[in-house]
């Protein structure tokens, strides 16, 4: 495959069990030409988020792909994270080799918009934890809006929330930069809840996974903190929330949505981070700036998943 | 022999309005029900005209039960009327009588109060319009919370709103007052947007209703037939007979599928003032304090309103 037709991508996450699924798959697909990385504080605390993203590039053969550091906190709210699902250190308390790629100095937004520039408008961002560094991105870049194709988002719900009764955890950590996002002009694919909690991989599957090589063992063992917390609450296995939104833009095929008006709540007491869609109200907004995914073809993304990690 | 079931006591607290209206006949025509007080609150339209409207669909069923007049506007928030669904009356289509009896004099809280206070057995209330009313009763009588049965409510979405993307009409005039009843501990069953836009009456079934014959059949169809013209304009196949759930709720609940959840009312924000949010996933881990209702055997449903207007004249 010739560079040209390479799909310039940037990741930004915070690693985070499914979001080391994510960032395997990303590596293993060619067509990708991933330009960078950037990490956040969600799932776990920067710190970690930042460690972790360094570790798994080095550890899935990438240490090329520069990793650069994000915000360590939301814009207005104090962190919150998700330790009962990612472990200590957020891969499930499996330690991987420290990564010796030379630590980039540049901040996570400074650098994104440095190569939505250098891609001509042709950058998609793929943004799979909280969206602060978005934010901040468009913050302080006023054309970034101009320079990036897609966003595609693993975050919100169309109906109800897992992280509050109205919110899923992302948008839920950081309402605030969500709505900037959500308002930024950018087309957005939203993976919301709607979809990603479809995409539940049994623990059969993610033992088979297992066996594939070694990259794809260790995801079946990062996994297993989170399954026991799934499991504890009504779900058999593991949502592959994250690489949803890392295969959506090469296998649109599996995943069917709608055009929507989407806004997030930022003001209500019990409603903040809710993302809000005119999907199924008589009332629209008065624009449509969404692909929400709503249905996904679960057995076909196993497939895929596994066909995928096989590379390694 | 077979016991009889003894008829539940309910008051019928509603701002008509087709789908009201419709509720009502439903309500008046079922023995298991015993029609002890109506009330009148502002929503679709002023007090004045839901309480006209209200006293004339009194008239046409023969429902003479006490009648107390609701406030001329929402606890907090500030009235909204909604001409283009109900029209300018709030309830046009076809002629109706005349009110042939007054309210009874006693505020629609008031005599919510004295209805409950007398009756020996607990009362429900069926509230198809905003909260208002049964707000100012839970607030200034909490006192006869163990007396009230149930709340039986047209309102809400789980899903999604209708009036916002976020809230529905009902909960949207007055979320207030529905932060009040959704918080009392009443037991709740909540008619919602999720099954009352799959209560669907078809023009073909208005039609089904109109050959009953009677004058009673003969409004009900024309009402169906307006109310249809404005949703037939946003995609609807059928007219949505939201109220007329909340009845049903009561007097066939094998119709319809119940999903127990703990439901809050949001009161603020930019975008979700008026939204009920259920925790579908427990993330509270608070006990359920309402009966969400999330589908409808539909053509039970319309089964059930033509039997309804049959045992009119």
């Amino acid at each position: 495959m010739t560079d040209t037709k390479r799909i310039p991508l940037w990741l930004d996450t915070d690693p985070g069990v499914d979001d080391a699924m994510a960032m395997a798959l990303l590596f293993a697909l060619p067509q990708y030409d991933v330009k960078g990385v950037s990490a956040v504080a969600g799932n776990v605390e920067l710190e970690k988020t930042f460690q972790n993203a360094r570790d798994l590039v080095a550890f899935f053969g990438r240490k090329d792909v520069p990793v650069y550091q994000g915000a360590a906190r939301p814009l207005f709210r104090e962190p919150r994270t998700a330790y009962f699902v990612h472990g200590e250190n957020g891969l499930g308390n499996v330690q991987l080799p420290a990564s010796d790629a030379p630590v980039e100095k540049l901040p996570a937004w400074d650098a994104l918009y440095e190569a939505a520039k250098a891609a001509d408008g042709e950058l998609i961002l793929v943004a799979v934890g909280p969206l602060t560094n978005i934010a901040l991105a468009f913050s302080k870049h006023g054309s970034l809006h101009k320079l990036l194709k897609r966003i595609v988002i693993m975050g919100g719900s169309a109906s109800w929330g897992n992280a509050s009764p109205a919110a899923e955890a992302n948008i839920l950590c950081d309402a605030e930069a969500a709505s900037t996002v959500f308002q930024s002009g950018v087309p957005i694919v939203m993976c919301g809840l709607d979809m990603t909690l479809k995409t539940v991989m049994t623990p059969a599957e993610l033992d088979r996974m297992g066996q594939l090589n070694p990259t794809a063992k260790f995801l079946r063992d990062a996994a297993q903190h989170g399954l026991a917390y799934s499991q504890a609450h009504g779900i058999d296995g593991m949502a592959l929330h994250d690489p949803t939104a890392v295969l959506y833009p090469l296998y649109p095929e599996l995943f069917s949505g709608e055009e929507a008006g989407v806004a997030v709540e930022t003001k209500g007491t019990i409603t903040y981070g809710k993302t809000v869609t005119d999907l199924y109200s008589d009332k629209q907004f008065p624009f449509k700036n969404a692909l929400v995914l709503l249905d996904v073809d679960r057995e076909k993304l196993v497939e895929t998943v596994m066909d995928l990690l096989r590379r390694y | 022999m077979e016991q009889r079931k003894k008829p539940i006591p309910v008051i019928l607290d509603g701002d008509p309005g087709h789908d009201d209206a419709i509720a009502w006949v439903l309500a008046k025509s079922s023995p298991l029900l015993d029609i002890r007080a109506c009330t009148s609150v502002c929503g679709n339209q002023t007090i004045e005209k839901t309480t006209y409207n209200a006293l004339r669909i009194c008239t046409l069923i023969g429902n003479h039960a006490p009648f107390g007049v609701g406030r001329p506007r929402p606890l907090v928030a500030e009235p909204i009327v909604v001409p283009t669904v109900h029209g300018k009356s709030g309830l046009d289509g076809p002629v109706l009588p005349e009110p042939d009896f007054e309210p009874c004099g006693l505020d629609a809280p008031a005599l919510m109060e004295k209805v409950i206070e007398e009756s020996i057995d607990p009362v429900t209330i069926v509230p198809t319009g905003p909260l208002t009313n049964v707000a100012a009763l839970l607030l200034t009588r909490p006192d006869l919370k163990k007396k009230i049965a149930r709340i039986s409510l047209m309102g809400g979405g789980i899903a999604y709103g209708n009036w916002t993307p976020a809230a529905e009409f009902n909960i949207l005039v007055d979320p207030e007052a529905a932060k009040i009843v959704y918080e009392s501990g009443i037991p709740i069953f909540m008619a919602g947007l999720d099954v009352t836009e799959k209560a669907l009456v078809f023009p073909e079934d208005f039609e089904r209703i109109r050959a009953v014959g009677n004058n009673v059949a003969r409004v009900v169809a024309e009402w169906l037939e307006f109310f249809y013209g404005f949703h037939r304009n946003l995609g609807y196949p059928g007219a949505p007979v939201h109220d007329a759930v909340a009845v049903a709720a009561l007097i066939k609940p094998e119709l319809l599928t119940f999903k127990d959840l703990y439901v809050q009312v949001e009161t603020k924000g930019d975008y979700c003032k008026g939204c009920t949010v259920g925790d579908w996933y427990s993330v509270l881990g608070k006990a359920p304090n309402v009966s969400c209702i999330m589908d409808i055997d539909r053509q039970g449903f319309v089964d059930l309103l033509v039997e309804a207007v049959k045992t009119y004249d």
